[in-house]
């Protein structure tokens, strides 16, 4: 049973169709990009999911389901723009919004407890949200969508705002997330941390699916012919290459049609060219993500 | 049930222990406490205890009765006896005495007594005299006689079916009602400003878009409610609180507060009317709390509420010369109207039972109509930034 089945799903606002029959799959404890530009229809879908929006045609499924009150109480969800009270204390904005996922007083008190000192919050519990810094704020937000212990995670751009360590604080904990069996939805713009992190991805804009499935097949889908190689010395001209690009310190060979890297691979040993590095060469989801949106890529 | 007390604790907690609630809370007392204290500032003024003297040439005060005992919170003025005039106004000079009435011979044919002084004599020390006078006027008369002329009369005007009464002495029993319906008014508005306040607020720094992933917009509206509901009658009670304990203080001091009674009708009232105007008008401020984008454009949507509702304090004139007339019964039926129209009758007139129930049924369908409605609002309109909501779609669209 998928954690999320999105089916032929349409919403529409007046005459902008925000989400446009777009259909894909959650599998439980997968961690699962969702992918897209701004104004893409992301948020719109997270929404239908979480049934805040009914959508106007198509089906969600989450957990099994259509969104019961109970089922709430297993899903964590952290909004893009974070959501917390401002004009009360860190530690009662904790305990009302874990009171509202159904946990008692001193389940609250507990769990916090814990977060709070691992995210370095515990000093500051006492203090006003809005007297929290914008890293504070995004952390204290990361531990109200975790305190009920959900079974199912969507986060939105996790890590904006953060700086390198408390990034890799959020890494750390969305991969144990993962590792407990908890469903995560990472919503981002940060393709490198996608990358790193995600099993699969769906990439959405305006309002359609343009690419879904394992990051690893979508990645070769778009590997065009080239290879990546790093030498000890200049190369030499090589039959096959049509051009060369270099990249960081590398140099990556675009090969003619027809040509294949086993070859080129044959050629640079023949000439006897010390070899640093040697691998076909993989499209980034940055660059995936930029062919897409930008039209050259295909649709799912 | 468990999730919308908690929303409802929390909106009850976040508003109730706010330095602009106590300020709020605070004001009432304060307004009364001012009154009082003009009250006993007036009364300390007017409040001259020095001896008043008198030269009697009728005769009527040769061996006089002593004066009855005033009204508090007057202290009582001693009467002093002058043989004639130059000894009064020796008196008078050195500030034995604040001044002195000359009764003529003729007094008791011509009724005419003269006051001499240095500062005018205040109203309490003067009704003092006179009431010297009339009890040695009417000492030959009988005892019940005299009491009953001193204490003055008292109309009552008793409907028809006796269920209810009027009586000169307690005029403050009109105006009560109509204190209460402001008092009624202001919670309303006041505590419906809360609630718009917060959902505006929730809405731009999104934090409606976490809670409504924990609980349905329903349940979380429904929460707002009641807790806006149990704001407005923490009011209502410590106001109502302070107002009794004053009324029970003052008694000893101001007749008029001696006459207070409260009326059933008027409690009625406060049950079947003004509670489902407060949840009615609450709903409302939620609901344009979830379609704005800002409190200040919220305020100016509350207008197109509140001026229906101010409409029968700019009628009061009319309801006092005929309280049953066509528009106060009109008026007392219309959801928006029906709440002050009906407090302000109820202190002039007997409300007939029927119009009462009218109201009350109506007033609680409005209430249930405008939960319904703007749970519909909150729902479509509380995720929505930047863009207004259209009626159809309140209407016509899940």
């Amino acid at each position: 049973m998928p954690a999320i089945e999105l089916t032929h799903l349409t919403k529409s606002f007046s005459a902008v169709k925000a989400v446009d029959d777009v259909s894909f799959t959650i599998e439980k404890g997968e961690l699962f990009g969702l992918l897209g530009p701004n104004g893409a229809g992301k948020t719109t879908a997270i929404r239908c999911m979480l049934d805040i929006f009914k959508p106007d045609s198509g089906s969600v499924a989450i957990l099994g389901g259509a969104m019961t009150e109970a089922k709430k109480d297993c899903i964590g969800y952290m909004p893009e723009e974070r959501g917390l009270y401002q004009d009360i204390p860190l530690d009662r904005c904790l305990a009302y919004l874990g009171s509202l996922k159904g946990l008692n007083r001193s389940e609250v008190r507990e769990r916090a407890e814990g977060y709070l000192e691992r995210f370095d919050l515990a000093a500051h519990r006492h203090k006003k949200v809005k007297e929290l810094s914008k890293g504070m704020q995004q952390k204290a937000q990361v531990i109200a969508t975790l305190l009920h212990k959900p079974e199912l995670l969507i986060v939105d751009e996790p890590f904006s705002g953060l700086d390198p360590v408390n990034t890799q604080m959020i890494k750390d904990l969305l991969r144990e997330q993962r590792e407990q069996g908890v469903t995560v939805v990472l919503c981002s713009h940060q393709m490198h941390l996608v990358e790193e992190l995600c099993d699969r991805i769906v990439l959405i804009d305006h309002g359609r699916v343009m690419l879904y499935g394992e990051l690893a097949e979508v990645r070769r889908k778009f590997a065009g012919n080239a290879v990546m190689v790093k030498a000890g010395r200049d190369l030499p001209a090589l039959p096959g290459v049509e051009r060369v690009e270099p990249v960081n310190g590398a140099v990556k060979l675009h090969l003619a049609a027809g040509a294949k890297p086993q070859e080129i691979l044959r050629a640079l040993v023949a000439k006897d060219i010390p070899l640093e590095q040697f691998e076909i060469a993989m499209p980034t989801l940055d660059e995936i993500f930029i062919r897409v949106v930008q039209g050259k890529g295909e649709s799912a | 049930m468990i999730k919308i007390l908690r929303v409802a604790f929390q909106e009850y907690r976040r508003h109730v222990f706010n330095k602009r609630f106590l300020l709020g809370l605070l004001s009432v007392p304060l307004i009364v406490l001012v009154w009082v204290g003009l009250f006993f500032l007036i009364v300390s003024m007017e409040n001259n205890t020095t001896p008043l003297g008198y030269v009697d040439r009728s005769g009527l005060l040769a061996d006089p009765l002593p004066a009855p005992d005033p009204e508090p919170p007057f202290g009582p003025v001693p009467m002093m006896a002058f043989a004639d005039e130059a000894a009064a106004r020796s008196a008078l000079e050195a500030g034995e005495i604040q001044g002195y009435y000359v009764l003529p011979a003729d007094y008791l044919s011509t009724g005419k007594v003269g006051l001499v002084y240095r500062e005018p004599v205040k109203g309490p020390a003067r009704q003092q005299f006179y009431d010297f006078l009339t009890v040695n006027l009417l000492r030959e008369a009988d005892p019940a006689v005299a009491a009953r002329l001193l204490e003055g009369g008292e109309i009552t005007t008793v409907s028809a079916d006796g269920s209810r009464s009027a009586s000169t002495k307690d005029r403050f029993n009109v105006l009560l009602p109509m204190i209460a319906g402001l008092a009624f008014m202001i919670v309303m508005f006041t505590t419906g400003g809360y609630l718009m306040q917060a959902v505006v607020e929730e809405k731009e720094n999104r934090t409606m878009e976490v809670v409504i992933t924990s609980v349905s917009p329903d349940q979380f509206m429904a929460g707002k409610i009641i807790g806006d509901l149990a704001i407005g009658l923490t009011q209502i009670a410590l106001w109502g609180l302070f107002i009794v304990l004053t009324v029970l203080v003052g008694r000893n001091y101001a007749e008029f507060l001696r006459g207070i009674q409260v009326s059933s009708q008027a409690i009625l009232l406060l049950g079947v009317v003004m509670l489902p105007a407060i949840v009615m008008v609450a709903a409302l401020m939620a609901a344009i709390g979830a379609t704005v984008t800002e409190a200040r454009e919220g305020q100016q949507v509350t207008g197109i509420i509140a001026m229906p509702v101010w409409i029968p304090y700019m009628l009061m004139a009319l309801f006092i010369e005929n309280p049953n007339s066509p528009i106060a019964v009109v008026l007392s039926l219309f959801p928006l109207t029906a709440p002050l129209t009906l407090f302000i009758r109820v202190g002039l007139t007997i409300i007939p039972a029927w119009q009462i129930a009218v109201s009350a049924i109506v007033q609680v369908a409005a209430a249930i109509a405008a939960i319904w409605l703007a749970g519909r609002i909150f729902r479509l309109g509380m995720l929505r930034y930047g863009q207004r909501l259209k009626w159809r779609e309140i209407f016509v669209k899940n």
